[in-house]
């Protein structure tokens, strides 16, 4: 489950949206980061991994995600907020592809 | 002199605390009940305890079953099964059979667990004063604080578990079922808990509450050699039967290593152990405590606890529910390192228990807590406040 957000200051935004592909790519690096990369191979991470079966990310990885993301994308990318609106079935089947869009939609 | 009842549900980690508060209300001459469904509580109790049963046996025992659905669940998955499957199923169940154990004991207080809702619900539809028991701490942090919308689901659940039982809807809508507003018993202390945490207003923690020494189970005492370091490995009764990763790793982690693991598994499920390792279905553990020098746990809180009390760090390996909470408490406080259960690797279970065992602050930080679980005075703490409640006017 996310906790309060860390309060760095955020990287200066890219001058084109990222694509869907490069956010992956930079989600996958996250993850990695996150988790340990000897507990994943970058193949094993795709739009329909799931994070709680498939990655079994525990409590502390997620707000160790969330601080990551903020650090990555900035203000614009309110992970916790997003995850704040959900129920618990939405929580239980989030996947990665879903985190990338979110990303995407609030960077586009 | 007071009449109090103790409302659980049939899990030997919320029993156990429940135990020598009772114990310690007798010695002053009140009278003590249990209630819960039966099949496995009335063993749990002391000889002689009145237990008055809230269920037919027919529908108490597949509690066990279903708890054994949840053994691959994780997260948020584990939450709604441990809410939806579990305690509000276990609530309906149990409020009938609580309400007659209430009218033929006639207690003056209850003590509720803070996962047997059904006897909230009697207490407060009947206006009786009660206590929460809350044997493990997690969720006095308020868990669900940044997911609102759970948040706001579990409560409506709460809600309607409430008016289903004839609480008026305004009524059910104030309080919580889970945190009386009379009071709460934390079996923990602020030193293990984090001063710095967020708590609800009127909780009391009066340190772990940890039974008499039960007799020696057959233990081969004479394996422990005194010249090497000792490690119990116990991932709890239940987790121990989806750990045979976890144990694999530790199998090969402990192997060639200069120290001696006890690890409670099913023989099974952790085989081939290598000569340093001792694999046993069940220990005594209160009594094997005080001859290891760490714990590697799921971060269970008696477990917990009981290892602390004794100035023992930990490896903590949490799996779901409160364990993660817990575990992090373990390493705010200093007095352990955390692994990662899933996937669990060898090479990172073996560095993390040879830390703790060689890095002197996590026994320093253990000792600390386990000064305040003693200060704090655990079950005489406990019946204190539950005799001040019944001798309110």
């Amino acid at each position: 489950m996310p906790g309060p957000p860390s309060t760095e200051q955020a990287a200066a935004p890219a001058a084109a949206p990222p694509t869907s592909d490069e956010v992956l790519a930079q989600v996958r690096s996250l993850l990695v980061d996150v988790i340990g990369d000897d507990f994943l191979l970058d193949t094993e991470i795709e739009l329909d991994t799931s994070f709680n079966e498939d990655l079994e990310l525990e409590s502390i990885e997620f707000v160790a995600l969330s601080e990551r993301l903020l650090e990555r994308y900035g203000s614009q990318v309110d992970f916790v907020a997003w995850m704040a609106e959900m129920d618990l079935d939405e929580i239980i089947a989030l996947t990665v592809g879903e985190l990338v869009d979110f990303i995407v939609t609030s960077l586009s | 002199m007071a009449r109090f009842l103790v409302v659980v549900p049939p899990l030997t980690g919320h029993v156990n605390p429940t135990l020598a508060v009772g114990a310690a209300l007798r010695d002053r001459g009140h009278e003590v009940a249990w209630a819960g469904p039966p099949g496995l509580l009335p063993s749990l109790l002391a000889p002689g305890a009145t237990f008055l049963p809230t269920n037919d046996l027919a529908i108490a025992d597949p509690i066990e079953a279903v708890r054994e659905r949840s053994l691959g669940l994780r997260g948020p998955a584990a939450l709604k099964f441990l809410w939806s499957d579990v305690l509000l199923p276990l609530a309906r169940g149990m409020v009938d059979g609580t309400d007659r154990a209430v009218e033929e004991f006639a207690p003056d207080v209850l003590l509720v667990d803070q996962q047997a809702l059904a006897g909230a619900v009697v207490a407060r539809r009947r206006g009786l004063p009660w206590l929460t028991s809350a044997t493990t701490s997690a969720e006095l942090t308020d868990p669900l604080a940044a997911l609102p919308q759970v948040d706001g689901w579990l409560r409506g659940e709460l809600q309607t578990l409430q008016v289903e039982a004839g609480i008026d809807p305004a009524e059910a809508a104030s309080g919580d079922l889970r945190f009386s507003e009379h009071g709460i018993l934390a079996f923990t202390t602020e030193a293990l808990y984090g001063t710095d945490q967020p708590r609800p207003a009127n909780v009391h923690f009066v340190g772990p509450s940890i039974g008499a020494r039960p007799p020696d189970d057959a233990f081969p005492w004479a394996w422990l050699s005194d010249d090497l370091p000792h490690v119990l490995v116990s991932l709890g009764t239940l987790n121990a039967e989806a750990g045979d990763r976890f144990f694999a790793a530790a199998l090969e982690a402990f192997a060639d290593e200069k120290l001696q693991a006890v690890v409670v598994a099913p023989p099974e499920l952790a085989p081939d152990p290598p000569p340093n390792v001792l694999v046993r279905a069940r220990v005594p553990q209160l009594v094997l405590l005080p001859r290891m020098d760490a714990v590697v746990s799921h971060a269970g809180h008696n477990t917990v606890c009981e290892s602390l009390a004794n100035g023992l760090p930990l490896v903590v390996a949490p799996i779901r529910d409160d364990q993660p909470i817990i575990a992090e408490q373990v390493v705010r406080a200093g007095a352990g390192v955390r692994v990662r259960f899933g996937r669990a690797r060898a090479a990172d279970l073996g560095a993390a228990v040879s830390e703790v065992l060689t890095d002197d602050r996590y026994r320093e930080a253990a000792a600390v807590i386990q000064r305040s679980f003693l200060a704090a005075g655990g079950p005489a703490t406990a019946a204190d406040v539950l005799e001040d409640l019944a001798c309110r006017p």
